[in-house]
């Protein structure tokens, strides 16, 4: 690790917001996944309100991603060499990798999407609607789940496998950390549309509070753990405008009100402002926070 | 470039280096020792060494120095009683006049026996003159005890100049003068060669020329000279600085060093002319002076150069004064110059008090200057300093400013002579853009205008124009290549610099050809040889080797790479050592060789040993013992009985501004120092409570002097952006100077604003007891180009050493305070 | 047969003229970062004077290919004194951890072992940048790309040395075979512990996994400004991944406890029939 290297200087209004809503379309497809691979009748709901989140968390990122760049017009030769005319990938670049699992759990995303929308009848298409049931939708949740789950990740390793001392020095756990957060926020958002579809309330719904809540507490665990690893190149995210964003945003707003919030209204039933609405938004806001802070302390 | 050579010794053969200066620069970086010195107090310190190493154990034990010194230097030599040395006067030497300006140095001359009989006459008409001049011998005392003999007066001089008056004067740690001591004489001998190295943080001094002396004598009395890895080498400015002096654009010498006609000495005729200058050294070498005046003035006018009107001679300009830049700046002031050509030139920068010349020129009628740059001077008229401040109005500046394009070194054909007296021929790569034309083009084309103008002039005044030789008119093979087709032949200069024959115009292979009938032509004796026949230029061949390089290049004299060489082999003519074997005497072929292919500075044929004539002249009154050939006597002047202003022996004095009195004498600063106390020239007192700070200027690799050809390329500009200067933590603390911060420096000239660089580099100095501050300034920066900032050179002023008028710019006093100029951080 | 420099900082003059000679050769512009408007100029002016020693670029950029260190140690009474000196280039490793990060292949390794950004093919996605173990490549905002010292590889494929070790005037750079320049480095070296100069070192035959520009240093590497330890941040890949991977399990645990239950199956193809 060396502190003399040099920071990528990447905006955090692309980057950071576009490993956030990755991270979340990605969590939001995952547990729409599970729910549609080993939940029941019951959570079918639930596995359809995850896939109506999904994709609309996904579709900006790839202007997030491109907008970064500094030849925007070239964002194609990450997958095609303009040299060798061939389609390219590089195994031992997060980045490379990375980008075509975005581009493979992005059709994915469309294809659950379409389903739901079939599925409610919301969509007429006869022909699609005819081969529906022969579509073996498990097997693209299946693998959407896991791809899902490396978008998640893969920003973490990325960031993890470079020089940069906070980064560096945080490997392996940045990844994890990611997929973590990438769980509650997409729990979070899920919850935010069955509050609005009025249905945030019942089994399903304490079973989706109970993963959120799950996914905080491993998040919390493996921040206290990074910090540990970070050691003094921690210092840039724990202290300053970083510092402030860390704690306050990250931490207590994201993280610790949620829980507590759930702990207090544990036994209220039905949905309401301060159980739902506000944790939801605190979580979102949190994971969006936790996204910014570790990109910029990682570049000053 | 050239440090990779000292670099190259050290790393390859071990050779110690050794650096004194008083700031710890990159080159003291390199070195094995760096000894810091209160700026200007150089002679103490190598006075101090020689006072150490002729009491030294080994120079007194080691026979090697005592033959050498006694038969090759004219420590032997007796002086007359009536000399009186600064011990006796307390800093000054007799022949002092009485207004305390200007020396006498009759009572410097040697004692002489009888002169000679006159020689048969009827050699040559100028020669004839000399031969019925030879003075007598000089009397010696091989033994080195009498005390008038020269030894016995350094020895006394250099008495009181000991290790702990370094310390007290130069402020220099004892232990580290003696290790410089120690080092030099342990590096000295039969086997091995010490070698001195300085370039203008000796020159420009009021004692400039004295401190180079000082090491001359030095490297004498320690058999350095004429040695390989000995000598006192120059390290010249400007990459051909040397061709300009030897091929003179100086206001006194006429090119290979003859002096220029003054009107104020007995040079009504080319005989008077010959006699004044020659007389005195007809002895040495120089005994073949006539040959070497009558070509060039043969060269200058060609056909209408004949015996009957001397040559030419009365036509040829003739000095009035001291006419070099600060006495012309002067002068220009004063109003007495109307027009001035600035060709390669910044004076606005450059120049000593640089206020006071820019001022000047604005006292001009008309100024020419030709750069590739606009510099500063070029811009005087338009936003100088004292434009911006008011004190100058444009409109009253009758200035007439014609700035021309010059074309850079790449664009241009001719050849560099450097500081090892090697020419080296380049060749034109390009032709310059638009109108730029090299300087060759314009002084060519304008001379060729003018005497197109002048051609039927009926005045004698116009008679050197109407005859000036000027025939180097292009050639069309030459400029073939190119689309500039009216460039004059660079190779036809060179060959009237090497010399023909005018009858038939054949190279002169060597200057023993030249004769003083006017049937040879030569621009410059020392350089015959450059050109040995017709289409041959050594100044091109290109064939190295790793020894001496006899064919890269050419060395003048005669491709003579170390000079006095004679002095590398013992008074026997063996070489001193194995090791050190260079020229030496071939018993059997009966003549000097030297197997590295070197030529050969010394008679070919006269034996070792063997005795010059009494009544004759040059290489006839020489004797085989006699190295030093362009010397009256043959020997290395240890105590310099004529040729200096200052006095014979180097002495210190303080600088001309010095916060502190002259510890070793009454004699505060070289008496015969010129200054100008003029209105706009005001200078500092001894120990000046208003600027207590010594503060010496210099270069930095990253720009070049005047700064235009560097400081108008972004790329070097961004190496060096601003004016700064090197301060102790000390002295910022003691100010409240912080680091790169801005702090202004004053002096009664003017003040400047430079950001301040704090570096444990630069010492405080202490100085008899107390401790004396030094800051350093580099001076490259004006108001034009990419990197630029306030003048350095307007805190200096115009004073100068009086042999040469070179300026004090290395030392000087001033005070300094934290913030700009104006006030403000 | 792997090209590369040899930079002998125990030589180095600090003159830069290898930094120009960079900069002309590859024509480079001045760092617009040096230059700024002043009062009563037309045109900009260099304003980076750092107060740095003799140290005014600061550091390798996309357009300073070369930078030199001036490093002062003095002790308070001067009788220690030393002015360090080193030329500072990108280091051609031999694993390259921006080549490694490029997600395009824009940047390549040449038959001559230097490491090159082809720049019509970097997207300027910038991930190279830190990256780089010793700080070295950087983001130009002018091309749009990631910039940085090629070995002057035009001239190095046409039989040239390297534009800077060509202008360096003592030789504290020099260019050749990489097997060669050891051979030097190690004979050198030993000299300088011959005169008792204990801490020499070389640096860059282990770091990094071995780099085809290595130097000659007269103490610590920190003290040039070079990491002590440099690694190929790509080592942390497999781990990295690996972390991630159980983190997926991990999950699927959660979600498995969270959302898995029994029965009614046929309740659910029921539900879809349409
Ligand atoms: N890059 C570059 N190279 C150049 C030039 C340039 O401008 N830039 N200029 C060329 C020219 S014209 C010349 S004349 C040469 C000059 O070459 P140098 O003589 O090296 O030039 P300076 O740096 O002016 O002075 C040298 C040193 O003298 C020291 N010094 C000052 N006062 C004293 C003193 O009293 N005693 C002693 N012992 N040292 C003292 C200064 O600290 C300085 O380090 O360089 C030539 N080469
Ligand atoms: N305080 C202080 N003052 C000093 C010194 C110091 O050490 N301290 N050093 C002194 C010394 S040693 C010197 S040599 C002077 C140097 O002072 P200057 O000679 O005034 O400085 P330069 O910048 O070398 O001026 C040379 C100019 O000639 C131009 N030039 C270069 N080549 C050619 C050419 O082929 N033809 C023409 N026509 N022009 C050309 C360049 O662009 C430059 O503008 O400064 C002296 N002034
Ligand atoms: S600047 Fe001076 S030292 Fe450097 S190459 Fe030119 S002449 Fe040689
Ligand atoms: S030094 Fe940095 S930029 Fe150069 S090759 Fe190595 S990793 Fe790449
Ligand atoms: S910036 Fe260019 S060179 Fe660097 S990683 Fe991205 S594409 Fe590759
Ligand atoms: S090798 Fe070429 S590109 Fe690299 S630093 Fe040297 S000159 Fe610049
Ligand atoms: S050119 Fe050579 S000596 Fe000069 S700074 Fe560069 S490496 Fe050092
Ligand atoms: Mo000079």
């Amino acid at each position: 690790m060396n502190p003399e290297t040099l920071a990528p200087e990447w905006a955090w209004y692309f980057v950071a917001i576009y490993f956030f809503v990755g991270g979340t379309a990605a969590g939001a497809y995952f547990i729409g996944a599970m729910a549609e691979l080993f939940g029941g009748a019951k959570l079918h709901e639930l596995s359809r309100d995850a896939f109506f989140v999904a994709l609309p968390f996904l579709l900006p990122t790839p202007i997030f991603l491109i907008a970064d760049l500094g030849r925007p017009e070239r964002f194609w030769h990450l997958f095609f060499s303009p040299k060798e005319g061939i389609p390219y990938i590089n195994l031992q670049s997060p980045l490379s990798v990375g980008s075509w699992a975005l581009l493979l759990f992005g059709l994915l995303c469309l294809l659950s999407f379409l389903d739901n929308l079939v599925a409610d009848g919301r969509l007429r298409f006869a022909p699609f609607a005819r081969f529906y049931n022969r579509i073996p939708r498990k097997t693209y949740a299946a693998l959407g789940s896991v791809t899902g789950v490396f978008i998640a990740g893969y920003t973490g390793v990325l960031l993890n496998v470079t020089a940069r001392p906070l980064w560096a020095a945080t490997a392996p756990l940045l990844g994890p950390l990611f997929v973590a957060s990438g769980a509650s926020t997409g729990a979070a958002a899920i919850a935010l549309l069955m509050l609005w579809r009025k249905r945030a309330a019942g089994e399903v719904f304490r079973r989706l509070e109970f993963f959120d809540r799950l996914a905080l507490v491993t998040e919390l665990l493996l921040i206290a753990a990074a910090l540990v690893l970070a050691g003094r190149y921690a210092v840039p995210l724990v202290t300053g405008f970083w510092g402030f964003m860390f704690w306050g945003g990250t931490i207590v707003a994201g993280i610790l009100v949620p829980l507590g919030l759930a702990w207090k209204g544990r036994h209220t039933e039905g949905g309401g402002m301060t159980t739902i609405m506000l944790p939801a938004v605190l979580i979102l806001f949190g994971g969006a926070l936790l996204r910014i802070a570790l990109i910029q302390a990682g570049q000053v | 470039m050239a440090f990779r050579w000292p670099l190259k010794a050290k790393t390859d053969h071990g050779a110690v280096l050794m650096h004194v200066d008083p700031r710890f620069t990159r080159t003291s970086a390199m070195c094995d020792l760096h000894v810091p010195i209160r700026a200007g107090t150089d002679i103490l310190f190598l006075g101090a060494i020689i006072n150490h190493v002729i009491n030294s154990k080994r120079w007194n034990s080691d026979p090697f120095f005592r033959e050498y010194v006694v038969n090759y230097t004219n420590a032997a030599t007796l002086v007359t009683p009536d000399f009186r040395d600064t011990e006796d006067l307390d800093g000054v030497f007799s022949g002092l006049a009485a207004d305390g300006t200007a020396y006498s140095n009759a009572s410097w001359a040697y004692q002489r026996q009888p002169a000679p009989g006159p020689a048969p006459s009827g050699v040559g008409p100028f020669t004839d003159l000399l031969l019925q001049r030879v003075p007598g011998r000089p009397r010696t005392d091989s033994t080195l005890t009498d005390p008038l003999c020269v030894f016995q007066l350094v020895k006394k001089h250099y008495g009181r100049y000991t290790p702990e008056m370094v310390e007290k004067v130069c402020g220099c740690p004892k232990e580290k003068f003696l290790r410089v001591a120690e080092t030099l004489l342990n590096n000295s001998g039969r086997d091995r060669t010490a070698n001195i190295v300085y370039a203008v943080g000796w020159t420009q001094h009021t004692v400039g020329v004295q401190i180079i002396r000082t090491a001359g004598v030095l490297q004498a009395l320690l058999g350095n000279i004429g040695r390989p890895g000995g000598g006192v080498l120059a390290l010249r400015g400007h990459s051909t600085i040397q061709g300009s002096t030897d091929i003179s654009t100086l206001y006194h010498s006429l090119p290979g060093y003859l002096n220029m006609p003054d009107a104020r000495k007995a040079h009504d005729t080319l005989k008077d002319f010959i006699l004044t200058e020659a007389a005195p050294l007809a002895t040495s070498y120089w005994g073949n002076y006539p040959k070497f005046a009558v070509s060039y003035f043969k060269a200058q006018f060609g056909d209408a150069a004949t015996a009957d009107n001397d040559y030419g001679y009365d036509f040829h300009p003739k000095i009035t004064g001291d006419h070099s830049h600060l006495p012309m700046m002067v002068d220009m002031m004063g109003g007495r110059i109307k027009g001035l050509f600035v060709m390669g030139q910044n004076p606005a920068v450059g120049g000593q008090n640089a206020r006071f010349q820019r001022k000047a020129l604005a006292k001009l009628e008309w100024m020419v200057v030709r750069d590739f740059f606009e510099t500063e001077t070029a811009a005087f008229w338009r936003n100088s300093p004292e434009i911006r401040s008011g004190e100058l109005k444009t409109a009253d500046i009758r200035t007439e400013v014609f700035f021309l394009p010059a074309a850079v070194v790449a664009e241009m054909e001719g050849s560099f002579t450097n500081t090892q007296r090697l020419l080296q021929q380049h060749e034109k790569a390009a032709d310059p853009p638009d109108d730029a034309r090299s300087d060759l083009w314009f002084t060519w084309h304008l001379g060729r205008r003018l005497k197109e103008i002048y051609r039927n002039s009926a005045n004698d005044r116009d008679w050197a124009l109407r005859n000036l030789l000027w025939n180097y008119d292009p050639d069309i093979a030459e400029v073939a290549r190119f689309r500039i087709k009216d460039e004059p032949s660079a190779y036809k200069v060179l060959k009237e610099i090497n010399g023909y024959t005018w009858e038939d115009r054949k190279p002169l292979p060597t200057f023993a050809n030249l004769k003083e009938d006017g049937s040879t032509v030569c621009g410059a004796w020392i350089y015959t040889g450059v050109i040995p026949e017709e289409g041959v230029n050594r100044a091109a061949s290109r064939k190295g080797d790793e020894w001496i390089s006899p064919n890269w290049g050419f060395a003048w004299p005669a491709n003579r790479h170390i000079m006095y060489n004679r002095a590398s082999a013992d008074p026997a003519g063996r070489p001193w050592s194995e090791k050190k074997k260079f020229v030496w005497w071939d018993q059997v072929a009966g003549k000097w060789v030297c197997p590295s292919g070197e030529g050969i500075d010394f008679m070919p044929t006269k034996a070792p040993g063997s005795s010059g004539r009494d009544n004759g002249i040059g290489f006839d009154w020489l004797g085989g013992d006699d190295p030093f050939i362009m010397r009256p006597d043959g020997k290395a002047w240890l105590f310099a009985p004529a040729g200096l202003a200052d006095g014979p022996l180097p002495t210190h004095y303080e600088p001309y501004e010095s916060p502190v009195a002259n510890l070793l004498y009454k004699q505060q600063s070289n008496p015969v120092a010129k200054v100008w106390k003029i209105a706009g020239n005001p200078y500092h007192g001894v120990a000046d409570p208003n600027y207590p700070i010594v503060v010496s200027t210099y270069r930095l690799t990253e720009h070049h002097c005047g700064g235009q050809s560097s400081r108008s390329v972004a790329w070097l500009a961004e190496l060096m952006p601003e004016p700064f200067c090197e301060i102790s933590p000390e002295l910022a603390a003691e100010k409240g100077i912080r680091n790169a911060e801005y702090m202004t420096i004053m002096t009664a000239r003017g003040q400047i604003q430079a950001r301040a660089l704090v570096t444990r580099r630069m010492t405080p100095f202490v100085v008899n007891g107390k401790t004396v501050h030094e800051i350093g300034l580099p001076w490259h920066w004006g108001w034009l180009g990419y990197a630029s900032g306030d003048v350095v050179n307007e805190l200096s002023a115009l004073v100068a050493d009086p042999n040469v008028t070179i300026h004090e710019g290395k030392v000087f006093t001033c005070n300094v305070r934290a913030g700009r100029k104006g006030g403000g951080a | 047969m792997a090209k590369g420099m040899f930079v002998d900082t125990t030589i180095c003059t600090g003159c830069k003229a290898c930094q120009v000679a960079c900069k002309e050769w590859n024509g480079l512009a001045p760092e617009p970062k040096h230059f700024g408007q002043v009062t009563g100029k037309p045109y900009p002016v260099a304003v980076n004077f750092t107060g740095n020693s003799y140290d005014n670029t600061g550091a390798l950029s996309a357009t300073d290919w070369r930078h030199v260190r001036f490093i002062e140690q003095f002790d308070e009474k001067r009788t220690a004194g030393r002015w360090l000196f080193s030329s500072d280039s990108c280091k051609h490793c031999n694993d390259a951890g921006c080549l490694n990060a490029c997600p395009t292949g824009a940047i390549i390794r040449t038959d001559l072992g230097n490491v090159v950004v082809q720049q019509d093919v970097c997207i300027g996605c910038k991930y190279c940048v830190p990256s780089c173990p010793f700080g070295v490549i950087a983001f130009s905002e002018k091309s749009g790309t990631a910039r940085k010292c090629t070995l002057c590889n035009d001239r190095i494929h046409n039989g040239l040395g390297t534009a800077c070790a060509k202008a360096c005037p003592t030789g504290s750079i020099s260019f050749g075979d990489v097997t060669a320049l050891k051979k030097r480095a190690d004979a050198r070296l030993a000299q300088l512990r011959g005169l008792g100069m204990t801490g020499a070192n070389i640096y860059g035959y282990t770091e990094a996994g071995g780099l085809n520009v290595f130097y000659l240093f007269a103490d610590k590497p920190s003290v040039y400004g070079q990491p002590e330890r440099p690694v190929v941040p790509q080592q942390r890949l497999p781990v990295s991944s690996a972390a991630t991977v159980l983190a997926l399990v991990g999950v699927g645990v959660a979600a498995l406890a969270s959302f898995r239950e029994r029965g009614d199956r046929e309740a659910e193809e029921v539900h879809h029939e349409p």
